[in-house]
This record gives structure tokens, C-alpha cells and sequence, in this order.
């Protein structure tokens, strides 16, 4: 999960492309923000699974999983809707309202991807407290 | 008698004619719109679109499709541009030409004519430079009326020339050509750049590719 998510968020940041060659590029200045897209993954990858499991195996409540689902589409869509294709195609959709959309998450990428991090930080640290309690209450 | 008259009301008439003429002339001259309505690179129509930068007979062109407000746009200026100007461009072996695909935000389409309110008066890559050199956060204000008009001013430009252009929304018609010709290119984001050959041959680059994808296309295609 973690490799599928940071290479789709790297494509749609454009730091991986495909055509015409496929090849990975980091530009000057937006080193930060590769460290961010792999935090998101990496939390992401560990905060989903782990409420699915809760959800499947514990069969306990979901509210866990949907701040888990927010903090990795919030981390995922910052930055990604810029002039890629996704922003254009939000704008060409939407008009006005996907402009405003997309200018929003365009220039407050870095701290909207550092509250969908620290969202996620809250998420595992509340779902491994609630995983202990119900695990030790099923055995 | 009467007929001299007539002869010397006629040339009179004719002197006040040709003076009310260069006068007009000498007032909107500076405005004309230096347009090539058949310019096409392969089916790419770019007519509407900036000056050539380079040689205009180079064996290839690049057409960028581009947005002031773009940060990738701005990278792309920063990052790869410098290298296919030193390389290919400056050499005769390219140039380039900038078209128009102003969406991102309600100042793009106001930076795009501005840059044409400049080319009128010779001065179009000159702020096409200053923008992507002056480049923040989407519709912040950096790119509105005033701050154009400053960087206008900064330049040098004639300011009752330029402000009139700008605010009557002269080139509105041609942007919009630009970007209606970006969708009907396939040009799906910013920015998104077409390598044309002689023959008409093209080659699609989306995005702020590094400068060595430019020089695999550009000398596969030579």
C-alpha cells in the first residue's frame, strides 16, 4: 500500500512522469515537499489497514477509519490539484467554485499536507490505545 | 474662375485629409497588432499566440502552453528553460513559442493580455520574463491591474498606451483563442509542451520535465 500510494501521489505532484520517457525528478525547492507526500503514504499505509482490521476482524465502530480516509485525501489532494490535470480538470468541471477549490489547496499545500499528517499521527495513536483495550477484551 | 475654386478647395480638402491621417496615425500607430494569421507549427495554430523567441526558420519549435500563475509553469522557467535557450535556441537549432492556456485563476487571463498590451509596444518576453520572475500564490494579488501596470511601469513602457490596452481589454479575444486551442491540442494542464520538427512532426511533453527529456525529444527529432 505504502509503494502503490507514494507513487500515484508522486505522479500526480509531478515528481514521477511517464511520457515520453518514464523518469523521476525533483526540482530544486520542493524537496519538503517529497519528505510530506512520504509521511502521508507511510502514515496512511499504516493508519487504513489497521482500521480496516479493527472494522473486519473487531467488528467495533468506524469512526476511526473515516479520520484516517480524511487525513490521506486531504494529504493527497493538497498540492495535487495545481495545473497538473486534476486541477484542470476541477476547474474545467466546476468553473469558479474548482478555481477557488484548487488556488485553496494549490497555495496552502505545505500546511494542509502537515495537518493531514498530524491528523494521521492522532488517528494510529488512538487506534493503537482502542486496538490494546479491545484485543485484550476479546481474549 | 469658379473652376480654380474648386481645384483649390479640393487640394485643401485633400491637404486636411492626409493630416487628419498621420495624425491618427502617429496616435494608434504603436497599437497595431503585429498579427501572422497563418502561423501554424505542424496543426498547431499559434497565430494568437507570443513573438518567436529564436530563429524563426529553426529545424524545430517548441510550443509551451503555459499560465502565469502556475507554479510548475515557474519551475519549468527556472529549472529547464535556462539550459534550452543556452543549447538549442541561442544555437539556431530551436525557438520558441509561448501560447496562452490562462485558467488557474481570474488574474491569468489579465497577466496573458498584458503580455500582448507589452508585445505592442516591443516588449513582450521582457514581461513575460518579469512575471515568471515575480511569481506567488495564486490570486494574491501579485498578478492584478495594479501590480501589472507596475511592472509596466518598471519596464519602461507608455503607460497611457499600456493602461488603455490593458483596461479595455483589447487582447481578451486572443487569449481566449490561445486557450481554446490548447483544449483542442489536447492540453490537459500547465505545462504542457508540443516538439515540432520541420516536417510537422510532433512530440507531447506534459509537465515541468527535467531538461534531459527536452534534449532526448529535441535531438531524436533534429
Amino acid at each position: 500500500m505504502f509503494v502503490g500510494l507514494l507513487i500515484s501521489l508522486s505522479i500526480i505532484s509531478e515528481y514521477i512522469f511517464l511520457e515520453p520517457y518514464i523518469i523521476a525528478h525533483l526540482p530544486e525547492g520542493t524537496e519538503f515537499g517529497l519528505v510530506l507526500i512520504i509521511a502521508v503514504s507511510a502514515l496512511s499505509s499504516l493508519v487504513i489497514p489497521m482500521n480496516v482490521y479493527r472494522i473486519r476482524i473487531i467488528q467495533t465502530s468506524k469512526r476511526k477509519i473515516s479520520g484516517s480516509v480524511f487525513g490521506s485525501i486531504i494529504g493527497a489532494a493538497a498540492g495535487a490539484c495545481s495545473c497538473g490535470p486534476i486541477g484542470f480538470a476541477v476547474i474545467s468541471t466546476f468553473g469558479s467554485v474548482g478555481a477557488v477549490t484548487t488556488s485553496f489547496l494549490t497555495n496552502y499545500e505545505i500546511p494542509l499536507r502537515l495537518g493531514a499528517i498530524a491528523l494521521l499521527i492522532f488517528v494510529y495513536y488512538t487506534t493503537v490505545r482502542s486496538l490494546k483495550i479491545e484485543c485484550q477484551l476479546n481474549k | 474662375m469658379a473652376k480654380k475654386g474648386i481645384i483649390a478647395g479640393g487640394i485643401a480638402a485633400a491637404i486636411i485629409i492626409s493630416i487628419i491621417i498621420m495624425v491618427l496615425a502617429s496616435q494608434f500607430g504603436s497599437e497595431t497588432v503585429n498579427l501572422d494569421m497563418q502561423r501554424m507549427h505542424g496543426d498547431i495554430s499559434t497565430a494568437m499566440g507570443s513573438p518567436v523567441l529564436g530563429n524563426a526558420n529553426a529545424p524545430i519549435t517548441i510550443v509551451e502552453f503555459g499560465d502565469y500563475q502556475c507554479e510548475q509553469c515557474y519551475a519549468w522557467y527556472h529549472n529547464t528553460k535556462p539550459a534550452i535557450v543556452q543549447n538549442f535556441i541561442d544555437t539556431g537549432k530551436a525557438n520558441l513559442v509561448f501560447v496562452d492556456l490562462a485558467f488557474l485563476g481570474k488574474d491569468s487571463p489579465k497577466a496573458a493580455q498584458a503580455t500582448y498590451c507589452a508585445e505592442d509596444q516591443g516588449k513582450y518576453w521582457e514581461f513575460h520574463d518579469i512575471l515568471y520572475n515575480s511569481q506567488e500564490h495564486i490570486d494574491n494579488g501579485w498578478a492584478n491591474s495594479e501590480r501589472l501596470k507596475a511592472f509596466a511601469f518598471s519596464l519602461g513602457l507608455d503607460m497611457e498606451l499600456f493602461e488603455s490596452c490593458t483596461d479595455s481589454g483589447k487582447y481578451s479575444k486572443r487569449v481566449q483563442y490561445n486557450i481554446d486551442e490548447a483544449r483542442k491540442q489536447g492540453a490537459n494542464g500547465t505545462p504542457t509542451f508540443f516538439i515540432i520538427d520541420s516536417e510537422g512532426n510532433k512530440q507531447k511533453i506534459s509537465g515541468a520535465q527535467p531538461y534531459s527529456v527536452f534534449k532526448n525529444v529535441i535531438d531524436s527529432m533534429i
